[in-house]
């Protein structure tokens, strides 16, 4: 049944895995059907756990320990794997079907140097001499981008930054010209930038060498342009599959409608909320029986919860297995009362204030007296200020400083220089007392939901904490409040005699805003408050943080590396790049009409969930690696990377200058032309 | 798994999250209801069969040294030379030793001693290096790097050579032998506190309660310590298997306990004479026993760092 | 890397002049005085101060201690009352015969527990992966002397396989090295012990780089499994075993005490295990002092080794 017209180079039937655990038997994959032709892209895509990596492993029969194919055929070329005999199976492993992991630090032999990592395979299958692999190694690192290849062969992974890394695992996958690529989310451990990059390279790669490629991944924009079919896989089954236009457009299986709309997308109305889906996926040992969707399907029928539906369409090249399919993307419906799409703030009213904020992280050596020997530049000289009840966005890649940012406004980090005030007093000049009082209104939200709960105290306790130390109310009153808190964030009151380990992240980042919300703080700051979740908890997350913005009118900040979430959030947004804001404006400002190259390279790289888009996107913007925040360039930080840099740039630094009402950019040669303020000599070679 | 019931389930709020399902749920979904920490801790370590084994052994030997001369009555204080090294029969299960003791009786005795020596050498090690390595990761700075550099100094002498010296000098009672080797065991569980307490400090609840305007001694009483106790605790068992070896060799090196009190160790000083004379009852049983309680010791110790350890990694 | 050795080796100079001090202090004043031991029957309080005098003891403690490190750097660690020998001429004589029993151990510590750690972790849960365990348990919580009981009982005495004690014959370090059938029960005593830690340490090691991504990434290359243990697993779960041997030294020195006065092997522990019998406070002191400077520099080795054998440290 596989119904693709071209002949699959791999073509993949009724397979099914298990896993073997201690105590029971986990079914990962169940009879999953694919086929892909050479020249193909088959998008794999599903939330965690639904067995994409599995089925992908399932290939090369690299399963983990107790995993094993259980039924099922997988044809390469006509040959069967299934039952191919070890010996036999080497020989096309690296050789005929490669892979590529997700997490390239792990993934290299950290006590080998790349040139011979990359080799290997060549002399493994092509038995040629060490010199003749090596040329290859040679050819292959060049292929795949890697500057300057023949000074590098001898270094060690360490020595790469994570997108060179990355390259030298697709060099290893190229290596022997496989017929067959097997990607497993290539690029989620890379920032925006890097993955853009290497996403561009795998499809110009898989379009020259004719390779078929099974591309798995996560994310909905990261498939939407690189793929020519999309399989979507919920709890070990594939529940539809179809061209990728055709089932962005036209998808007919509840999943994937929700999980399409539960995406925030870049051009989302604030003011509608999220689609979400609710629940969690089912436990697979053993799996519900029926459809496997039903505890989770907003059309559920009880014909769902008992018998299996089966994987066919109208025509062969869409098939989904629903009883009672949808028809196309989701209404977004549902307003969020009294949201405006925009909080506008009213002029003057700072109850924020950051004002150059300065802070670096020494970097130490010595035996016994540790002296300073360098320091990361953290925080380089920024001033932002957040009005009463307005959100504002820090967006940036790995290393920017937007982290540490928030905590100096939340007082776990001192600044080696400027202030931090709310409503204009200087609270972490304030001592002991006044301190701990003024602490009350500033509180946050953590990134990572495994580490910020102590495991060893109950919610009830957690939630009470707050309380306690600032000494606010009786216990009577604590009580009242902590039921209060629980209900606005939507978690059963059976919750607080848990312990943390019991809930799932999305639960955990509940309590988390719980735990942030008890003391009412007029600023709230959310570190990257979704990122640790699944598509489908991330926007429940969301849609819950935009309520309580709106019916709490909190200020808040909200900082990710993640755009469409910040967009979604804010009203304003800041971006960040190596320790300086770069560009700072209202939402619309920022996105629609960005001053700062960085800005527009940034939004240019997210991968949109539209195939639409997303396939006649231009070439990638920014290239190069964020350099080391211990020694960042001089002038412009940015000017390493940008298109549009010139001499003065690398002399002078850019200070912030308007370019409409609030909106304010630190270029020399911006996308735009500056208002107001006196033209600086520089603003003439702008192309803007 | 406990089903939630309906009132149990937040009601009123409108769920905006999932705009298409009538709102019976609550909006962040049920909780599995689990054992809580320590239970599940228990229950993990219990699953582990070499676990129940070894903490059966412990409480074996405990209850067979400190309640088995209540009922198997022996002269363990005047020597008698009438009877010396006789083979295990009908009066002397176990046969007598080279004084005349009977060995079975001994063997009872000196468990007590034994046990005694390593729990107490044990928990003095323990609360000096708890409170050692929680000052040295606390203050941090200079005081760290001071604090744990005479660690490194005193780790780099053999612990066995300095028990020796030492114990040259002072008589040995059970008293002595304890202090001697819980004043030098304590360097271990100092470095794992002070690793453990540095990395509490930058997790993000620690952060969290600072940020909320905890105090310093509510971050160490709330967070640090309860979170700290489980590697103290697992430790506690190695340091005592540790300690029951110390003082055997001390033992076999002709540095037991006075006499007529004996430990384990000091029954096996004349081993070798008792093997070349085929004594084998003044070696085997009571070297076994040593063996088996020392195991039961790290058996027990594994398996409370996994527990412990499978409690946190859940997920 | 340069640096960084520099910096180990600064670490390590302070630490053993650490030791010396606290070596010291510990042995000479936790009670007693030296001269009461060195004096015997002829103690009392005007012999005393004229020992005192005679020897140092009279001057400050920080002077002392000075005096005493000052010394044992030119190898002069004093003299033994009781067997009128400078202990430098003692130790030097036992030394080599030490070093080949503790060295042989270890080389045989380390031929067994690295191929067994690394097998156990492959065919982890296998029969064959209890059994090891099970075995390097029970090593691991057995006095070394009940080992070498045991053995001398079934080989030696039951079956005269091996000497029950190393005779008189062996004198020499040669000696030793050319009488195998004599140094086989304590050779393998000491190493026993040392395998059962080394093979537990290296078969969680090989199991945490076996659960890496690259060894999957190597397996998916194509590579045989040998070729995948070999190449790829071997090096990097061996790293840590480097740091190990060097913290395996004292207990090794440890050993080395029971081991020889158990076979009555004439090495350094015999000589620390007489003068512990003889109250002979200069050898105990030496002793325990180069114990102390021997673990330190094992440590330092270790450190430089790892540096020099782990890309990440050396090219940093």
């Amino acid at each position: 049944m596989t119904g693709m017209g071209t002949t699959g180079v791999l073509e993949v039937t009724n397979l099914s895995t298990q896993i073997r655990l201690s105590r029971s038997v986990v079914e990962a994959v169940g009879n999953v059907d694919f086929a892909i032709g050479a020249g193909e892209t088959l998008g794999l895509v599903g939330e965690s756990g639904c067995g994409k990596s599995m089925t992908g492993l399932s290939l090369i029969r690299l399963l983990p320990n107790g995993g094993h194919i259980v039924g099922g055929s997988i044809k390469l070329r006509g040959l069967e794997l299934v039952d191919l005999a070890e010996d036999d199976l080497r020989a096309v492993r690296g050789n005929e079907i490669a892979i590529i992991f997700q997490d390239s630090q792990s993934s290299l032999n950290p006590t080998m140097p790349i040139g011979r990592q990359v080799a290997e395979p060549v002399r493994l299958h092509r038995g040629v001499s060490k010199s003749e692999a090596r040329e290859r190694a040679l050819e292959v690192l060049e292929l795949v981008g890697l500057p300057h290849p023949r000074e590098r062969l001898d270094d060690f992974p360490h020595q790469l930054s994570g997108g060179l890394r990355q390259r030298v695992m697709i060099a290893i996958a190229l290596a022997c010209e496989p017929k067959v690529l097997v990607a497993d989310e290539p690029t989620t451990a890379l920032d925006v930038t890097i993955q853009a990059q290497i996403l561009a390279l795998l499809d110009d790669l898989e379009e020259r060498l004719g390779m078929a490629t099974l591309l798995i991944t996560h994310d909905m924009g990261v498939v939407a342009g690189r793929t020519d079919r999309i399989n979507v896989m919920y709890a070990g089954r594939i529940v539809e599959t179809a061209k990728t236009e055709r089932i962005f457009a036209g998808m007919r299986h509840p999943y994937t409608q929700a999980l399409l709309g539960s995406i925030p997308s870049l051009d989302q109305d604030r003011s509608k909320a999220l689609y979400t889906i609710p629940g969690l996926p089912p436990d697979l040992a053993p799996p519900p029986p029926g459809c496997r969707f039903a505890a989770r399907c907003p059309r559920a029928t009880e014909q769902c919860q008992v018998e299996e539906p089966p994987l066919t369409g109208e025509d062969a090249d869409h098939l989904f297995a629903c009883w009672h399919p949808v028809d196309g993307p989701v209404e977004r419906s549902v307003t969020i009362p009294h949201a405006t799409a925009t909080n506008g703030r009213a002029e003057g009213d700072r109850l924020l204030q950051v004002n150059g904020a300065v802070r670096e992280f020494p970097v130490t050596a010595g035996v016994i007296l540790r002296r300073q020997v360098d320091s990361v530049k953290a925080v380089s000289g920024i001033s932002v200020e957040v009005g009463s009840g307005e959100t504002l966005g820090l967006v940036g890649e790995s290393g920017c400083g937007k982290t540490t940012l928030g905590k100096l406004v939340v007082g776990a980090e001192k600044p080696d220089a400027g202030t931090v005030e709310l409503a204009g007093k200087r609270v972490f000049d304030l001592r002991r007392g006044a301190l701990r009082r003024a602490r009350r209104d500033l509180q946050m939200m953590f990134q990572d939901p495994y580490s910020s709960l102590d495991p060893r105290m109950r919610v009830h306790a957690i939630l009470r904490e707050p309380l306690q130390i600032q000494r606010v109310g009786t216990r009577r009153e604590q009580d009242e409040k902590i039921t209060n808190v629980m209900r606005e964030v939507g978690l059963p009151l059976t919750a607080l005699e848990r312990y943390p380990h019991e809930f799932s992240g999305g639960q955990r980042q509940r309590i988390g805003l719980a735990r942030a919300l008890m003391l009412d703080p007029q600023v709230i700051v959310a570190d990257e408050p979704v990122s640790a979740l699944d598509v489908s908890i991330r926007s429940q997350i969301l849609n819950l943080m935009r309520r309580l913005q709106v019916e709490r009118g909190t200020a808040s900040i909200v900082i990710s590396h993640d755009l469409a979430v910040v967009r979604y959030l804010s009203d304003r947004i800041g971006v960040m790049y190596l320790g300086k804001l770069v560009e700072l404006g209202s939402s619309d400002d920022v996105y629609h009409h960005p001053a700062h190259p960085y800005t527009e390279a940034l939004i240019a790289a997210i991968p949109v969930p539209d195939p639409t888009v997303e396939k006649h996107k231009g070439a990638v913007a920014i290239r190069g690696d964020l350099p080391s925040p211990r020694n960042p360039p001089s002038g412009c930080r940015f000017r390493t990377r940008c298109p549009r840099a010139q001499e003065l740039c690398a002399q002078v630094e850019p200070l912030l200058r308007p370019f409409g009402p609030g909106h304010v950019a630190a270029c020399h040669f911006p996308l735009q032309e500056p208002v107001g303020t006196a033209e600086p000599e520089a603003a003439h070679g702008s192309a803007g | 798994m406990t089903e939630l019931g309906a009132e149990d389930l937040v009601g009123g709020v409108p769920s905006l999250g999932s705009p298409n399902v009538p709102t019976l749920a609550p909006e962040g979904g049920e909780v599995q209801v689990l054992a809580s920490g320590w239970r599940l801790a228990t229950r993990e370590f219990l699953s582990n069969r070499l676990a129940v084994v070894g903490l059966g052994i412990l409480v074996f030997f405990v209850l067979a040294c400190f309640l088995g001369p209540l009922f198997y009555h022996t002269n363990q204080t005047i020597s008698n030379p009438l009877v010396t090294d006789g083979a295990p029969g009908a009066t002397h299960l176990l046969g007598t030793d080279d004084n005349g003791f009977d060995e079975l009786g001994r063997i009872m005795a000196g468990g007590q001693t034994a046990l005694e020596i390593g729990f107490f050498a044990a928990l003095m090690a323990t609360v000096i290096g708890t409170l050692y390595g929680a000052l040295a990761g606390l203050v941090g700075g200079i005081v760290d790097g001071v604090l744990m550099r005479l660690v490194d100094i005193l780790l780099s002498i053999p612990l066995l050579f300095i028990v020796l010296v030492l114990a040259t000098r002072y008589s040995a009672t059970v008293l002595s032998q304890s202090l001697i080797i819980g004043l030098f065991s304590w360097l271990v569980p100092s470095r794992l506190v002070r690793g453990e307490v540095l990395t509490l400090r930058v997790r993000d609840f620690v952060v969290a309660a600072r940020i909320m305007g905890s105090s310093q001694r509510r971050l160490i009483v709330r967070h640090l310590i309860p979170n700290a106790l489980s590697v103290v605790i697992v430790n506690i068992t190695f340091l005592i298997a540790d300690s029951i070896l110390l003082i055997a060799y001390l033992g076999f090196l002709g540095f037991g306990l006075t006499f007529p009190t004996a430990s384990w160790g000091d029954m096996l000083g004349n081993a070798q004479q008792a093997v070349e004379s085929g004594y084998w009852w003044l070696v085997y049983p009571v070297g076994i026993c040593l063996v088996l309680v020392v195991m039961a010791c790290n058996l027990v110790g594994d398996a409370l760092r996994d527990a412990f350890d499978v409690r946190l990694r859940r997920r | 890397m340069t640096g960084y050795i520099v910096r180990r080796c600064i670490a390590a100079v302070i630490i053993a002049l650490g030791v010396a001090a606290v070596v010291y202090l510990l042995l000479n004043f936790t009670g007693g005085s030296p001269a009461a031991a060195a004096l015997g029957n002829h103690y009392n309080k005007i012999t005393a101060a004229l020992w005192n005098k005679q020897h140092g003891y009279d001057k400050p403690l920080v002077v002392q201690i000075v005096d005493y490190v000052w010394n044992a750097i030119h190898l002069n660690f004093g003299y033994s009352y009781k067997q009128g020998q400078s202990v430098a001429a003692l130790l030097n004589e036992d030394a080599g015969r030490t070093a080949y029993l503790s060295g042989a151990a270890l080389v045989l510590a380390l031929l067994i527990a690295m191929p067994l750690g690394i097998a156990q972790a492959v065919k982890r849960n296998s029969i064959g992966d209890y059994v090891a365990t099970g075995v390097a348990f029970t090593l691991y919580s057995m006095p070394a002397f009940f080992l070498g009981l045991i053995l001398i009982q079934f080989l030696a005495l039951d079956l005269h396989v091996f000497p029950a004690f190393v005779g008189d014959n062996v004198t020499t370090t040669w000696q030793a090295v050319t009488h195998p059938l004599e140094m086989a029960l304590p050779i393998v005593t000491l190493a026993a012990l040392t395998v059962a830690s080394f093979s537990r340490y290296m078969r969680s090691s090989a199991l945490d780089a076996l659960a890496q991504d690259y060894i999957r990434l190597a397996r998916a290359k194509g590579l045989r499994e040998r070729a995948v243990l070999t190449r790829h697993l071997l090096r990097n779960a061996s790293l840590p075993m480097i740091t190990l041997v060097g913290l395996s030294i004292p207990g090794l020195l440890a050993g080395n005490i029971i081991t020889e006065s158990l076979f009555n092997y004439p090495g350094l522990g015999l000589l620390f295990y007489d003068a512990l019998q003889n109250l002979d406070y200069p050898i105990l002191l030496a002793y325990t002092l180069i114990g102390g400077i021997l673990t330190v520099t094992g440590n330092l080795i270790a450190d430089i080794a790892v540096a020099v054998a782990d890309p990440r440290i050396r090219l940093d």
